[in-house]
């Protein structure tokens, strides 16, 4: 027991020997997680397509424009200043872009002159729909202003008025006219929400927590390896021969040392997750302990099966932050799997990544228990069962 | 000069050979992005890079005019590749496939939807129930049921502007008494079928003049920006890995050696550093090329792409010499710069766009050479040219002179050549 506490503290002061190593034990995982949770796609997002609008009229119709644009169901419109949305929309940036034209008001709506300049990009889809609401909002904005002028025409057809101030007399009344039967129009569509299930469960807390947690204990459980090649490259591994250490109590002290430091890591974003973020991840502390814990035993064989592999401490490093991030990513731990293919999704059920995350999503997210995280858990110990007995196995002290 | 650039191909031989740095700067990045496509659905074709095809179940139950229009209007060439529309005469079970997730949005038109906004003959003085079109809207998919409703919207907009033109043309004719009551349903028929002659646009007050002549066509792939954006990161991981080589060689006595040769120290570190640049150039244009060829993935003119690598990995270097300028060990400088990596990756965009980020982050991300590339990259894969990089490539270029500025002068601090 003295032995393997001793390895284990020898560990601790190689790595913790760099003030830097704080960085990467505590630093950049809060930091990171705090960015991914405010960063990724809640489903709260505003979906809408960007509509870029420069107004150069500025007046209370083109405002009117703009607002009616705001309620359309498709398109999100933002005013930019013209030359900035030149650019975007020449360097693609934007689908389309809605010019209203200095001088637009209701003046050269009655005369006839009113023009708004709509570009956009080319057979694109994103385009043709701003284009429909474009002519939505424009249509709402003028409707009872072309109503009067065709009351105007249609009365014109009909006879000639007395003098121009009667003509003026007559628009005003038919604006009036209309403008109340717009008003009074009755709603005519009506939108009902299906009962749909989502099929992605989802917060971007619970998710950010969980994968960043998984992505910044993983790696450094990879890196036992660069431990093993670091001391093989020393000769320090030679000299335990001389010591009565057995290989398992060397092994055992590394690896436990390791998987202690890492549960001392996971309680620490724990409680960030819990104290900053509002997670619930102490809802139920035993199977919150079983999860931890076996996710860090898994990613401590795998560590300890790379040790036997790599060579060099470099490449045992580089492996470590590699493999780390590639199963973060392909184990959802950066987007939530729902959203893969269905394929992708199959194909990385063989990743431990993934079963740690979804062991914590069911603690986290799906407010479960032990009884729930059971099969994730046997997984992990699957995981971790395989690859120390490869480690074990494989492991020389030269 | 020579012997600068025998130093700089000197490093970049050295850092080629070492199969641990090959790992994070070419291997990595090459399998992040073979992930990100994966997962994604890049290589399976299910990548959502566009709207497209959105799933649509109409029931017009209707059978009228308004309802024909409305079904028509789902079928126009225009939309054709919009929208994905299948008719049924079963509202039930149109509300069922949406629960089902089968469409975006079911279109149900009531039966008598038309009677209630056009007045039949001889009952033109009474008002009609109002009848409503349902929307029944998938929430799983709200950005394909919201363009949905926006069509139905621009439809029922039309009706309406027709309904509230020819009434008030009609209302005021009589309260004008320029027609009787009595004559008033016969010259709203004719109104009527006046405005079905006459092109609809034109009722428009206010003209919309749609300008389509931009360049060509270009679908934008999801891939065109997670690629530079996983390149970017793991570039910040070469140009620390080179300065950590300054260090190393001047921990292990070659530096001061060197200068025994007939070599000044402006020569070796400028060696030193061009060996930095150009390794950052080989990085970069390794996985351009390993992407275009393997991924099929368009980076967009190749002249323009060039032109950015060489400013980005300029701005990347500046980074990369101001690290090693302020540290102290080799060690030191892999740490930070292996942090470095990480945060200009999250901060430039690498893992999620940075129009998601909060606006405090995307202003910070402005520090970073990985937003202004990857905003380049983004143009170009979008069809853009050389002309529209002249910001990013202005930002890259002050940037990495700014930094390497700062970075001579701390190297002249501590008299990098002696040991």
């Amino acid at each position: 027991m003295k032995k393997l506490f001793a390895i284990a503290w020898k560990d601790a002061i190689i790595r913790f020997a760099s003030s830097s190593e704080l960085l990467f034990f505590i630093i950049l995982p809060v930091v990171f997680t705090f960015l991914l949770a405010g960063g990724t796609p809640s489903g709260d997002e505003d979906n809408r397509i960007r509509l870029v609008v420069v107004d150069l009229a500025d007046t209370s119709i083109s405002r009117e424009i703009f607002t009616e644009l705001e309620k359309s169901t498709a398109v999100r419109p933002e005013y930019f200043p013209l030359a900035e949305a030149e650019e975007m929309f020449d360097a693609r940036r934007a689908s389309s872009l809605l010019i209203i034209p200095g001088g637009l008001d209701v003046a050269s709506i009655q005369n006839g002159t009113a023009e708004l300049d709509f570009r956009k990009q080319p057979n694109n889809m994103n385009a043709t729909v701003a284009e429909r609401a474009v002519q939505t909002a424009i249509r709402r904005v003028s409707s009872s202003m072309g109503a009067a002028n065709m009351a105007l025409e249609e009365a014109k057809a009909r006879g000639t008025f007395e003098s121009s101030e009667a003509e003026q007399v007559y628009f005003n009344e038919s604006l009036e006219l209309a403008q109340k039967l717009q008003t009074d129009a009755p709603e005519r569509v009506t939108v009902i929400e299906g009962s749909t299930p989502d099929s992605v469960e989802y917060d971007p807390r619970a998710n950010s927590s969980a994968g960043q947690l998984i992505t910044w204990v993983f790696i450094p459980l990879f890196g036992i390896s660069a431990l093993f090649a670091y001391e093989r490259q020393q000769g320090t591994l030679r000299r335990i021969l001389t010591t009565p250490t057995s290989k398992a109590t060397y092994l055992l002290g590394t690896i436990s040392g390791q998987v202690f430091m890492a549960l001392i890591q996971m309680s620490l974003l724990v409680l960030f997750g819990v104290f900053v973020m509002g997670l619930g991840w102490g809802r139920d502390l035993p199977a919150l302990f079983v999860i931890l814990l076996c996710a860090a035993l898994a990613a401590g064989a795998i560590g300890t099966a790379m040790g036997t592999f790599v060579k060099t401490e470099g490449q045992a490093s580089g492996l470590s932050i590699m493999a780390g991030m590639v199963m973060a990513l392909m184990g959802g731990c950066w987007y939530p799997l729902e959203l893969f293919p269905a394929a992708v999704q199959s194909i990385v059920k063989i990743l431990p990544t993934t079963w740690a995350m979804q062991g914590m999503l069911d603690l986290v997210l799906r407010n479960g228990g032990l009884v729930e995280i059971l099969p994730e858990a046997g997984v992990l110990l699957g995981f971790a069962t395989v690859f120390f007995g490869v480690g074990v196995a494989r492991f020389r002290y030269e | 000069m020579i012997k600068t650039f025998l130093i700089g191909i000197k490093d970049l031989k050295l850092i080629f050979r070492d199969r641990a740095a090959l790992i994070l700067m070419l291997v990595a990045p090459f399998l992040l992005t073979l992930g990100m496509g994966l997962v994604t659905g890049r290589f399976s074709g299910s990548s959502n890079t566009g709207i497209a095809d959105i799933p649509v179940i109409i029931v017009n139950l209707d059978k009228e005019q308004l309802g024909n229009a409305l079904a028509d209007v789902f079928t126009v060439e225009e939309l054709a590749e919009l929208v994905e529309p299948t008719f049924s005469e079963d509202s039930e079970a149109a509300r069922i496939a949406i629960d089902e997730d089968t469409a975006a949005a079911a279109i149900i038109i009531p039966e008598g939807f038309t009677r209630s906004v056009i007045p039949q003959q001889g009952t033109f003085d009474e008002e009609p129930e109002a009848l409503q079109i349902e929307v029944y809207a998938n929430p799983a998919r709200p950005t394909g049921a919201g363009i949905i409703k926006s069509i139905v919207d621009e439809f029922i907009s039309r009706v309406e502007e027709g309904r509230i033109s020819g009434q008030t043309a009609i209302f005021q004719m009589i309260i004008s008494g320029r027609i009787t009551p009595q004559q008033g349903e016969q010259a709203g028929m004719d109104m009527a079928r006046r405005l079905e002659d006459s092109p609809t646009d034109n009722t428009l007050a206010i003209k919309l003049n749609t300008d389509t002549s931009g360049g060509e066509a270009v679908q934008f792939d999801v891939l065109a920006y997670l690629a530079p954006g996983m390149a970017l990161m793991f570039l910040m991981f070469t140009v620390s890995y080179g300065g950590r080589s300054i260090l190393a060689e001047k921990a292990q006595g070659t530096l001061p050696r060197l200068l025994v040769s007939p070599t000044n120290s402006a020569q070796i570190l400028g060696g030193k550093v061009f060996g930095i640049y150009l390794t950052g150039v080989a990085q970069m244009l390794i996985l351009i090329g390993a992407s275009s060829i393997l991924f099929q993935l368009k980076w967009g003119d190749p002249l323009a792409v060039l032109t950015l690598v060489l400013a980005a990995v300029f701005g990347a270097s500046g980074w990369g010499m101001l690290i090693t300028a302020l540290a102290r060990t080799p060690a030191q400088v892999g740490s930070v710069g292996s942090a470095v990596m990480l945060i200009f990756g999250i901060l430039g965009g690498s893992f999620i766009s940075l129009e998601q980020m909060p606006p405090a982050v995307q202003m910070v991300s402005k520090i970073t050479p990985n937003a202004w590339a990857l905003d380049g990259f983004t143009t170009l894969a979008l069809g853009g040219t050389l002309s529209h990089l002249s910001t990013p490539i202005t930002a890259l270029l002050t940037m990495g002179l700014i930094l390497f500025l700062i970075a001579v002068v701390l190297f002249g601090k501590k008299n990098l050549a002696q040991k």
